[in-house]
């Protein structure tokens, strides 16, 4: 069932997840389609989420924006503490004292991560949550696992390190999420969260409205999604087999990558496996200084791909 | 011709005469393509074709030695791939 | 005492890769019911582009572990190109021998022909080289008016081909005894399936594989007129006693079962675990994603002969399980043992681009199967019972 209604109210939206923008022209979205999609989600009960541009809007928009309770993804520039903040890592530097906000979208390659991994460090403690998205996945040559790894790796034992001091766990998507999950908790695209365009049109997600390539075409405002069982867990056989609870489960990669909406790409199944075994490690270690999160078990696995396990079946 | 069961081989002894088999086969109709021209593939193969040869009739004699299956003069032992039945043809 | 063998049935069923190589687009006939939709004299292979994929394929034995290969070569009509054929064979013989490849001990070169040119001396010739490792199935499609019904001369308006196949079939049973033809039921052949398939036993063809289009061709009451033709059928295979001797694929004991959504979950569709190569070099999950097989979609490249396979392409094929892929109609169905399906139809046929969605265009088809099936296994069984009854009582009875 839907819950979550995405409004991208340009064209130049910051990009919030793994997929990059069209191109840097700027394209409101219009009045009347605005108000049109905030009637949707009223009229369908969905929680909505703008995502702004980092220019500010024409001011007869904000009344608009807020006649309904929502959320706002906003790039650091313009996030106020109780946004959504979207930053990439490799833009972080002089800024990384500066942001203290609940939430905080982190965007970068695995090599941008791995080159700034101490302002990384200095950032999950600053903030209330942050949220890793690596970039450039959708790319067919080898990714750089042994560099994340290593990253996945330091952060462990910083975290660890920092817990023996006397501070709180922080919250970090890629780390701590898979300690207190015991289902799958993904982006759910095209069955929990709808998005819909500066066009007016509906999409599957923003990455969806970005990527002409990725022919999943939605009619106009009739939100009707074709073959919306394939966007459920269970018409997944990769994944309804998998326990990397934390993992984002992108729809927009799995179409670009593979074909096919529920079928995930071995990058981003990989990925997935270093940090769910990354938070196994942390786990471990924790529990060397006493009793932790009791009852959480991540068994250890023979695969980094659960595709490996459905083809020796 | 008359044609009856006389035994079974085990489906691994089965894999083994019909890699035999089909190499030997394989071996035959590439003699047909083969010339002395290519001198080191050529000795290879006429190498290969007298070895493999040899093996194939060692899992004959060695599978009749240890089933004891019943032979005759004038016949000669078949084997069903499918189903690892041994027969005796026997030419009237 | 020499020790020959005798190789029967189905040639590594199950376990052999199969390597399609489209040799060309062109074929002397424009049959009706031909799901090549893009057929045309240009696209021929090269023998740079075949020895290419040779290459590749050969140098990734760790990717492609099947213990047994079955190249395959179609068209069009594959023996319009029976000089790079016959290339591509020599070449890969020598390549399996002299890279100690493990398919050089299981091989096979398939080919499904029109048969129009079954006679020709280079065809003849290729095949005295090469008998031992080759399967070869002429299609012929039954009676005449039957067969020329659909398949007609490309270019000649109505023109059967009927004479120009049936007068090599005596020659193509001399080669191959155990060989089998491949009927295909669209709409308008219904009527003739019964005279069609006797009629191809009576051609000596022991083995005969039918199957109906998996297309959205079927009009109200064809079902029915299915279901007579194949009781018919089935009364004429049991009443003359052909049972014992040929087999016609319409009638199994497997088919029109319940399946269990856990146990019975395989695919039916074998795309994805082989791999089909087309004359620009492209790889495909089977020659069913090619453009040229495709009425709606956008076909589906899983690489080529330069950068190799994407396996994430193949990903979905790999994992496709008949839960995912069906409705929950087809789920629930007590008949659905046998109910086949062709990917590359489903994905042609689908409401999005994916290859998840079974089409049930054949649903009516397949249940009317189902009943002439039943009665087929009910009326042959109580035969044998009856047959057996009299044997007890007088054992000079002459059917043993």
């Amino acid at each position: 069932m839907l819950k979550y209604l995405i409004i991208l109210l340009d064209k130049s939206s910051i990009p919030f997840c793994h997929y990059d923008r069209k191109g840097s022209d700027c394209g409101l979205i219009s009045v009347d389609n605005l108000k049109e999609a905030i009637k949707f989600g009223m009229k369908e009960n969905l929680m909505i989420q703008f995502v702004y541009p980092e220019y500010d809007l024409p001011n007869e928009y904000l009344p608009i924006i807020d006649s309904i309770d929502h959320i706002n993804i906003k790039p650091f520039i313009q996030a106020g503490k109780d946004d959504i903040c979207v930053i990439n890592i490799s833009d972080a530097g002089e800024l990384i004292q500066q942001i203290k906000h609940d939430t905080v979208v982190v965007r970068g390659t695995i090599c941008e991560f791995s080159h700034n991994i101490n302002l990384f460090k200095n950032l999950i403690y600053n903030v209330g949550r942050v949220n890793v998205v690596l970039t450039s996945l959708t790319q067919t040559q080898n990714i750089e696992i042994s560099l994340y790894s290593k990253f996945l790796d330091e952060t462990v034992d910083y975290i660890v390190s920092e817990t023996k001091k006397g501070r709180m766990l922080p919250k970090l998507n890629i780390l701590t999420d898979r300690l207190t999950l015991d289902k799958m908790n993904n982006c759910n695209a095209g069955t929990e969260t709808i998005t819909i365009g500066p066009n007016g049109k509906f999409y599957i997600c923003p990455g969806f409205y970005h990527d002409s390539d990725t022919d999943i075409e939605l009619n106009g405002l009739d939100l009707t999604i074709p073959n919306k069982r394939l966007y459920e867990l269970d018409k997944a056989p990769i994944c309804r087999e998998c326990d990397a609870f934390q993992c984002h489960r992108c729809i927009w990669i799995n179409k670009k990558r593979t074909n096919e909406v529920n079928t995930p790409s071995h990058n981003q199944c990989v990925i997935s496996h270093y940090e769910r075994n990354a938070s196994l490690k942390l786990l471990s270690k924790l529990r060397e200084n006493g009793p932790f999160l009791k009852g959480v078990s991540i068994p250890v696995l023979d695969y980094l791909d659960p595709f490996e396990k459905i083809i020796n079946k | 011709m008359t044609k009856q069961t006389i035994g079974h081989v085990l489906p691994e002894e089965r894999d083994e005469i019909q890699a035999l088999f089909e190499r030997r086969n394989g071996l035959n109709e590439l003699a047909k393509i083969l010339t002395s021209d290519n001198a080191e593939l050529y000795e290879r193969l006429v190498k290969d074709m007298g070895e493999t040869s040899t093996k194939f009739q060692q899992w004959w004699n060695r599978m009749g030695e240890k089933y004891q299956w019943e032979s005759s003069e004038n016949g000669s032992w078949e084997i069903d791939f499918n189903d690892c039945t041994i027969y005796l043809v026997t030419q009237e | 005492m020499s020790q020959p063998f005798v190789p029967k049935t189905a040639w590594k069923s199950g376990v052999a890769k199969t390597i399609t190589f489209i040799v060309t687009k062109d074929c002397q006939l424009a049959c009706k019911y031909c799901y090549l939709v893009g057929k045309n004299e240009k696209e021929r292979m090269s023998w740079t582009t075949a020895k290419a994929a040779i290459d590749y394929i050969l140098a990734h034995e760790d990717f492609f572990k099947e213990e047994s290969v079955i190249w395959d070569f179609i068209g069009g009509e594959p023996f319009l190109e029976i000089e790079l054929i016959d290339k591509i064979c020599d070449y890969l013989k020598t390549e399996m021998f002299r890279l100690d490849h493990h398919w050089f001990n299981s091989y096979r070169f398939s080919f499904s022909t029109n048969g129009i040119n079954y006679d020709s001396p280079k065809v003849q010739n290729f095949i005295t080289k090469n008998h031992s490792h080759l399967s070869i199935g002429i299609t012929i499609d039954g009676t005449p008016r039957k067969h020329d019904l659909n398949r007609v001369w490309k270019g000649n308006g109505e023109k059967g081909s009927y004479l120009d196949v049936v007068r090599n079939i005596p020659l193509w049973l001399s080669q191959f005894p155990e060989a089998g033809t491949k009927v295909t039921i669209s709409s308008a052949d219904i009527p003739y399936i019964c005279e069609s398939v006797l009629h191809l036993f009576s051609l000596g063809i022991h083995e005969v594989n039918i199957n109906v289009v998996f297309e959205n061709v079927w009009h109200n009451g064809d079902d029915e007129a299915f279901e007579k033709q194949l009781m018919d059928l089935a009364d004429a295979i049991i009443d003359n006693g052909y049972y014992q001797d040929f087999t016609c694929s319409f009638f199994s004991e497997l088919i029109g079962k319940p399946l269990d959504i856990e146990r019975d979950n395989q695919n039916w569709c074998g795309a994805g675990r082989m791999l089909a190569i087309d004359a620009a070099g492209n790889f495909y999950p089977c020659t069913r994603f090619a453009a040229y097989s495709l009425r709606n979609k956008k076909p589906i490249i899983i690489g080529n002969i330069t950068d190799g396979i994407d396996s994430d392409k193949l990903r979905p094929f790999l994992t496709l399980d008949r839960k995912t892929q069906s409705s929950q109609e087809c789920l629930d169905c007590e008949i659905a043992s046998g109910c086949a399906w062709c990917q590359g139809e489903n994905y042609d046929a689908a409401s999005t681009s994916t290859i998840f969605q079974r089409s049930m265009a054949i649903c009516r088809m397949h249940k009317a199967r189902v009943r002439a099936n039943n009665y087929y296994w009910n009326k042959l069984y109580r035969k044998i019972e009856l047959e057996a009854d009299i044997c007890t009582k007088n054992t000079n009875c002459g059917l043993c």
